[in-house]
């Protein structure tokens, strides 16, 4: 027997609120960019689990082109730590509140 | 060129010649704009006489045309024309609003000549009697209404044209609010009618009036509520009080009010609706007392006035209270025949005391006049004519007009009738009195050391400009003549002319001849019983020691304290209402919120802002925290 | 034997990702999730994707993770800035907000009757049909993503390489914004 498509939804919903509190508690951007790469990938798990549940492919290309996505996102976002690093900032996302009101 | 078109062609002009001087403003020469404003009316006059001499050639019964121009509001079913209404009774006004407001502007030619503003001036001037055109030929209620409140807008202008006179300002906020009083009250009238009926045009009334029921509640309020309108545009009471006050405005201002335009309204408003007041017996009996009450009142005020207008002003009101007294009888024409007469010596009466007022460099008080006929002969007896017609005197118009009215109470008879023609003598005779008593003191007996002086530097050549006394003499002509258009035994011009307005609907009331000579020789008897008295009283000019009974005279002297009346009824609790609420509401709550509400959204930003840390990590949780509500709310729908 | 590779799989994959975000060292969590990719591809192969599985170990696990590993290296090995500030609260209502998610999702899930699959050919997720996919149906998308790659690369240079260092100016900016975050976190006792 093999596991129906629920069972990949689950595991790609745990994988997703873990990738979430991630973002949320931890402050080192390296991180950050690390917990977003898990929350890219559960989405990617149920794109291709649907795909298989519907015999189409097009769920494949999803996870293909947001593959693509995550690899520019990563690019940016190292980019910016480089940066960061080459400035002598604090690693700290907390400390890029500029923002503030 | 068809009726309708000539008769739109003059109600036209005057607004033509309004906008022209208003527009060309200052590029246009200041004696121009009189000759404009007055080209304008003689053209409206001439086209108007073309629309009335037509409608003679027609038959009785085809003497009413009605004419659209375009539709001026359309709510679904509901539609008001742009249309004029020309019959008999419209013709009439048309006759007397042009041709008296174009004497009255030739007049303001030489009578305004200097005056800095003389552009502003006629171009008001026009606007007023359009307005009045407006009024009288409307189609439909809510067009008079338009033309109502127009009227009303011309005299506060005209009132308050020498807007550096604070008492002028005064005067013509005073005549504008007691004129709104009335505009609501037709307004609720006109409301009324299109509640009960669906329709507000005139024909369509007159042809379903008695779908309201005669002497029913509703009829009954509908004439009640446009009475009020009537009141307050004819200056009857309790709405009188602006009228005195309104003397402030120019001279030929008064004339074109009491004459031609405004005052008139009222009278015309009831004679216009009388299928509606034929069917409200009540409320004629309540303009009947109205209107007695009015005409001995004005008539006792005028003996004791000492401003020269004021007391043709009184002399005004106790007239439209005789036209009054005849609409409210059912005898509709002789309103109208008396609004027509009274329209030629009142215009006279006023423009001969411009003249007076022109010699003396602008002095209006009668106490510093006196023996002016040496220096104003043409004058003094052009005002002899008018002051005679106004009291009666046989032959010369008001006696046919009055004493119609007066044959009209005896015909009916009854209470109303008796009291109608009693108090009608009364006034007469009241009318006699004070008409004369103004003509001794103001040219009788010696003259005042100032009024001398400058009676002698002003008519070193002649009595004024040509463009003064020649509508004076015109008027005189008139005066004298206008007596004949209805004569007991002799012509029934006016009750023929005026029948069909009734659109069929009542029998207008026609005194016979029996009683038609007996009120003519009652009223002609008083007029000249009271000029006698007045001979007797004040033949020794202002120097006369006359000696009122000082109860009669108090009351006289103050008006009978109606503004004292409002004043301490209306305006003192107003005040202090006014006053507690600028204490308490104004100060705690309108005051003060604006300054709550924005201290309120400066607290309430600082406290929000502290929600934006800038820390993204909190926004993500924010936005997790969303996520999780609206998966929550989407389940909560599927389910 | 499919159920038994899945359930090893997820329970990889699961563990990996709780590791990548609990882990002090960065380096480790990089390699957490490294492991992550790996089990995902794993679930790939269970759902058919070959070509899928197969650019996962390729794409994410040979390049992207590698770059990763790159910059902790350039970094290096620091462990995440002490934190005196980090509060409980945060901890707790992120673990909340993304336990009622899952909660959500596990109930929805359940209630859905999402259960067999289609039937498929056994050249399912192959590389030639998702190839000819790619190529004729969403060209576009793979266009757009191929140009999106190239703007993040040129980005990633300017950010890294192209302004020069401005240090003083930054410093003195953070140093602001400490100072005012300071002053901030003294005023709020009192308020």
């Amino acid at each position: 027997m093999t596991p129906d498509v629920g069972n990949y939804l689950l595991v790609s919903a745990a994988m997703f609120t873990i990738g979430l509190v991630g973002v949320i508690v931890r402050r080192s951007p390296l991180v950050v960019l690390l917990s977003l790469e898990l929350m890219l990938n559960s989405a990617n798990l149920v794109l291709v689990a649907f795909g298989r549940y519907h015999g189409g492919q097009d769920g494949q290309i999803f996870a293909l082109v947001v593959m693509g996505v995550a690899a520019a996102e990563v690019v940016v976002g190292l980019g910016l730590i480089v940066a960061m690093e080459r400035r002598r900032m604090l690693l700290d996302t907390d400390e890029i509140a500029e923002l503030r009101g | 060129m068809t009726i309708q078109a000539t008769a739109w062609v003059a109600y036209g002009l005057p607004l033509a010649g309004c906008v022209l001087i208003a527009l060309l403003g200052n590029a246009l020469p200041r004696r121009l704009a009189g000759i404009i404003a007055s080209g304008a009316m003689l053209g409206a006059f001439a086209f108007s006489v073309v629309v009335f001499l037509r409608l003679r050639g027609r038959t009785a019964d085809a003497r009413s045309i009605h004419s659209t121009l375009w539709t001026w509001l359309s709510a679904g079913s509901f539609k008001v024309n742009m249309d004029i209404l020309v019959d008999p009774l419209s013709a009439v006004m048309l006759l007397i609003v042009t041709g008296v407001g174009f004497l009255i502007h030739v007049y303001s030619v030489g009578y305004m000549h200097g005056d800095v503003e003389e552009r502003r001036y006629f171009a008001y001037l026009n606007l007023f009697v359009f307005s009045m055109l407006i009024l009288v030929l409307a189609g439909n209620f809510v067009l008079l209404l338009a033309g109502w409140g127009m009227v009303g807008l011309s005299s506060y202008l005209l009132i308050g044209f020498w807007h550096q006179k604070a008492s002028a300002v005064a005067a013509a906020k005073k005549a504008f609010v007691m004129n709104a009083v009335g505009d609501v009250g037709l307004a609720i009238g006109i409301f009324m009618i299109f509640k009960q009926l669906g329709t507000v045009d005139y024909l369509t009334v007159f042809e379903r009036h008695n779908e309201l029921g005669f002497g029913s509640s509703t009829i009954n309020g509908i004439c009640l509520m446009l009475l009020v309108g009537g009141l307050a545009k004819s200056a009857q009471l309790p709405l009188h009080t602006w009228l005195p006050d309104a003397m402030e405005g120019p001279t030929p201002v008064s004339a074109l009010i009491h004459a031609a335009t405004m005052v008139t309204a009222g009278v015309y408003l009831i004679a216009r609706m009388n299928p509606l007041y034929s069917y409200a017996p009540d409320v004629q009996h309540l303009i009947v007392v109205i209107g007695v009450a009015g005409l001995l009142m004005a008539g006792l005020t005028a003996l004791t006035q000492t401003d020269i207008k004021r007391v043709i002003a009184f002399s005004t009101m106790s007239q439209i209270a005789y036209m009054f007294v005849g609409v409210g009888l059912g005898a509709y024409w002789t309103g109208i025949y008396h609004l027509t007469t009274h329209a030629f010596f009142k215009a006279l009466l006023f423009m001969g005391a411009g003249v007076v007022i022109h010699a003396l460099s602008g002095e209006q008080d009668i106490r510093k006049m006196g023996g002016l006929k040496r220096w104003l002969p043409r004058t003094y007896v052009c005002m002899w004519i008018g002051t005679l017609a106004l009291a009666g005197f046989p032959l010369i118009s008001s006696a046919a007009s009055k004493d119609s009215i007066l044959a009209a109470g005896l015909e009916v008879g009854g209470t109303w009738g008796t009291l109608a023609f009693v108090g009608g003598v009364a006034g007469a005779l009241l009318t006699g009195i004070y008409a004369s008593r103004l003509m001794y003191v103001v040219f009788h007996g010696p003259t005042a050391d100032q009024a001398a002086h400058d009676a002698e530097h002003h008519t070193a050549h002649g009595e004024g400009p040509a463009t003064m006394t020649l509508p004076v003499y015109i008027l005189a002509a008139l005066t004298l003549v206008a007596g004949f258009l209805q004569f007991p035994s002799l012509t029934t011009g006016m009750s023929t002319w005026l029948e069909p307005t009734t659109y069929g609907t009542v029998q207008m009331v026609e005194a016979g001849t029996s009683n038609e000579w007996i009120a003519t020789a009652a009223g002609s008897i008083a007029g000249i019983l009271g000029i006698l008295i007045a001979t007797v009283l004040w033949r020794a000019g202002r120097s006369a020691p006359v000696a009122f009974p000082r109860p009669l005279a108090i009351l006289s002297e103050r008006r009978f304290f109606w503004d004292e009346l409002y004043h301490y009824a209306l305006f003192v609790p107003t005040a202090w209402l006014a006053n507690l609420l600028r204490g308490s509401l104004e100060r705690y709550v309108f005051l003060a919120a604006p300054d709550a509400v924005g201290s309120l959204a400066g607290v309430a930003s600082r406290r929000l802002s502290v929600l934006q840390t800038g820390i993204v990590r909190i926004y993500a949780l924010a936005f997790a925290v969303g996520v999780a509500g609206l998966v929550l709310y989407f389940m909560v729908q599927a389910a | 034997m499919n159920t038994l590779v899945w359930a090893l799989a997820s329970a990889g994959a699961l563990a990996s990702a709780l590791a990548v975000i609990v882990q002090r060292n960065p380096f480790i969590s990089a390699i957490a999730l490294l492991g992550n990719l790996a089990s995902l591809a794993t679930l790939y192969l269970l759902l058919q994707s070959d070509f899928v599985a197969a650019a996962q170990i390729m794409v994410y696990a040979g390049a992207i993770m590698v770059m990763f590993l790159f910059v902790i290296a350039y970094i290096g090995p620091r462990g995440e800035v002490q934190d005196e500030r980090r509060r409980g609260w945060q901890i707790g209502a992120a673990c909340a907000a993304a336990g009622a998610i899952l909660v959500e999702v596990a109930w929805t899930v359940g209630r859905s009757g999402l259960t067999s699959a289609a039937t498929v050919k056994d050249d399912f997720g192959s590389p030639k049909h998702v190839g000819e996919l790619f190529l004729t149906r969403y060209v576009g998308a793979f266009e757009i993503v191929s140009l999106l790659l190239l703007v993040a690369a040129i980005a990633a240079v300017v950010l890294g390489a192209g302004a020069r260092p401005n240090r003083v100016r930054m410093d003195e900016r953070q140093a602001k914004v400490r100072a005012a975050r300071q002053l901030a976190a003294q005023r709020e006792p009192g308020a």
